[in-house]
């Protein structure tokens, strides 16, 4: 399993390297803003106030934009899911099926490694380039936060990444789980990435419709997310709940794999009872 | 009995969705045997050799690889395995090193190094160049360090030579004679018929799925069948040549040029035509693949 897991962090080096820099790098500037926004408040809440009420109403509470739990959250945690969601659900997808459609897998399972060794070692490897990510972007708010009077300290800081971190969790378990269910790893990371941003947009739209939309978006992921707000209290709860429901995903995931016939190469076509019709037509 | 068998398969039987791959395949290869799996493409033989290792699961039939049960002992099978896929895709950013190194790990780090920078200096591989920049030949010696460089019990080889030159497929036919000569069992699958008379203790030829013939090399060396393009320098009779057993005429042009079908082994016709004015004489190299489709055409 350590092996695994060294050669998937070996593997998505370049890609958390690449995500974690440029959302350090983005982050910094948010940061740096911070200390201009307080002495801004007026004209910023003029110009707000000229904005559509359901505009506004999408993006949450805009007077929190003053506290620096608000000001995480709408610059920076309300709409960074979809965004590094992609990171999330492309690496998970190709964990297994990619090196299958490539035709690398085949090989790999001829050597003396067990298809669970290879199935948890290879996630907890994205686990790990996940974690790196955020911590590179962790450190960005965290180092200059103070000069810029931004006041939470560091481990309240942490708490808003941990949250993240538990959503991005559960989405890359579904993209493996449906990596393994439908006929190709790109399939599997479009649904997944389809399924975070339509969640993404039912969590703001439950905003505009709380009543119609809000009894629905309880079951759905991105409602236990708390952003930026976790700052001033994680829902550990919430928290457990997102990892738990990751696992629970990963627990057919595992099985399915384990049952697989791996395939030399190449995606699995989709065998849909309506398109044999037509082409025996 | 079982301590002599390297590998058991009986009734195998393999299904792809409404395809049937496999229906019903016998074979045994014994310990220390160099045995040859022939057969066209899409016969089977990379499902037969797929379901050895546990790769994918059949739906029928037993296994016994080593005197054990892929399905319940896959990693003691693997960890005395070497394989070499009919399909070789390696990780195209890795190193030749980095990618035998990743495989070294994954078998418990027990490669004797040297004996890889060996068998690389036989290939003529440098173990520095990016997988990306290699060419097929190359990646398939890569494919074949790997599956030799631990010394395994048992090879299981498919096309070992694809994509290689004639010297190189040579030194490759050294290096298997040498690893049999050590104990290792080869079980490799091939189109060549030079390279099965080169190689092979015994044969299987598989077709549809099931094994149709399982035979020393010789006598499928007398099986084929082979093409003959003969020229001479005068117009000659060719009733004497048609009139040996095994050999008819496909084509003649006023006696002074034939194209014979030749069934079986040369030597009468060689022994013939050494009578006649010949001035050129071409042999078609069939693969192994063409001249048993045309066995099995004639419904023998």
């Amino acid at each position: 399993m350590l092996t695994e897991f060294k050669h998937t962090l070996r593997r998505l080096r370049g890609s958390a390297l690449g995500w974690g820099i440029g959302l350090a790098l983005y982050s910094l500037m948010i940061v740096s803003f911070y200390g201009s926004i307080g002495t801004m408040k007026l004209q910023i809440l003029e110009l707000v106030s000229g904005y559509p009420k359901t505009f506004i109403a999408f993006f949450g509470d805009l007077n929190a934009l003053f506290t620096p739990g608000g000001y995480l959250d709408i610059y920076y945690f309300g709409y960074l899911t979809p965004i590094i969601g992609i990171f999330a659900v492309s690496a998970c997808a190709g964990l297994l099926v990619g090196d299958e459609e490539r035709g690398i897998l085949d090989l790999v399972l001829a050597h003396p490694v067990s298809r669970t060794a290879l199935f948890w070692g290879r996630f907890l490897g994205f686990t790990a380039a996940l974690a790196g990510v955020l911590f590179l972007s962790y450190l960005a708010w965290a180092i200059p936060s103070q000069s810029v009077g931004f006041e939470l300290s560091w481990g309240e800081l942490l708490l808003p990444f941990l949250s993240l971190f538990a959503v991005l969790f559960l989405f890359g378990a579904l993209a493996l789980l449906l990596s393994l269910l439908l006929p190709s790893g790109r399939a599997a990371g479009m649904l997944a990435a389809g399924l975070l941003v339509a969640n993404f947009l039912l969590i703001g739209l439950s905003r505009l419709y709380s009543e119609e939309i809000g009894p629905i978006v309880r079951f759905t992921p991105l409602y236990y997310y708390q952003g930026g707000q976790a700052a001033q209290g994680l829902n550990w709860g919430w928290l457990g709940g997102l990892i738990a429901s990751g696992l629970i995903l990963l627990l057919p995931a595992w099985r399915l794999f384990l049952h697989r016939d791996i395939r030399v190469g190449g995606e699995h076509g989709w065998h849909l009872p309506a398109l044999r019709f037509l082409r025996r037509g | 009995m079982e301590q002599e068998t390297a590998i058991l398969i009986r009734g195998l039987v393999k299904w792809y969705g409404r395809i049937q791959a496999l229906r019903g395949v016998n074979l045994e290869v014994r310990r220390g045997e160099l045995f040859g799996f022939l057969g066209p493409n899409g016969a089977g033989k990379t499902t037969t050799i797929r379901c050895l290792l546990d790769l994918i699961r059949p739906q029928a039939g037993e296994v016994r690889v080593l005197g054990l049960n892929p399905q319940a002992n896959p990693l003691a099978i693997r960890a005395r395995v070497g394989y070499l896929p009919g399909e070789l895709n390696l990780e195209a950013n890795l190193r030749v090193e980095q990618a035998l190194r990743y495989f070294d790990e994954l078998r418990g780090r027990r490669t004797d190094w040297s004996f890889v920078r060996e068998l690389a200096g036989r290939l003529e591989l440098d173990l520095q160049m990016p997988i990306r920049n290699l060419s097929k030949g190359n990646k398939q010696k890569v494919g074949l360090v790997q599956a030799l460089m631990a010394r395994p019990e048992l090879l299981l080889l498919d096309e070992p030579t694809a994509g290689l030159d004639p010297l190189m497929q040579q030194e490759v036919y050294r290096l298997l004679r040498q690893a049999r000569a050590d104990g290792t069992t080869i079980f490799f699958s091939s189109h060549i018929l030079s390279e099965v008379e080169a190689l092979a203790d015994r044969v299987a030829i598989i077709r549809d799925g099931i094994i149709v013939e399982e035979a020393e090399p010789g006598r499928l060396v007398h099986m084929a069948v082979r093409r003959v393009r003969v020229r001479f320098k005068k117009p000659v009779d060719l009733a004497p040549l048609i009139r040996l057993d095994g050999v008819s005429l496909l084509y003649q042009n006023n006696g002074i040029e034939a194209t014979l079908q030749v069934e079986g082994d040369m030597e009468a016709l060689v022994k013939t035509l050494a009578a006649f004015p010949v001035s050129d004489i071409e042999t078609e190299h069939r693969s192994l693949e063409e001249a048993f489709l045309a066995y099995y055409k004639e419904g023998r």
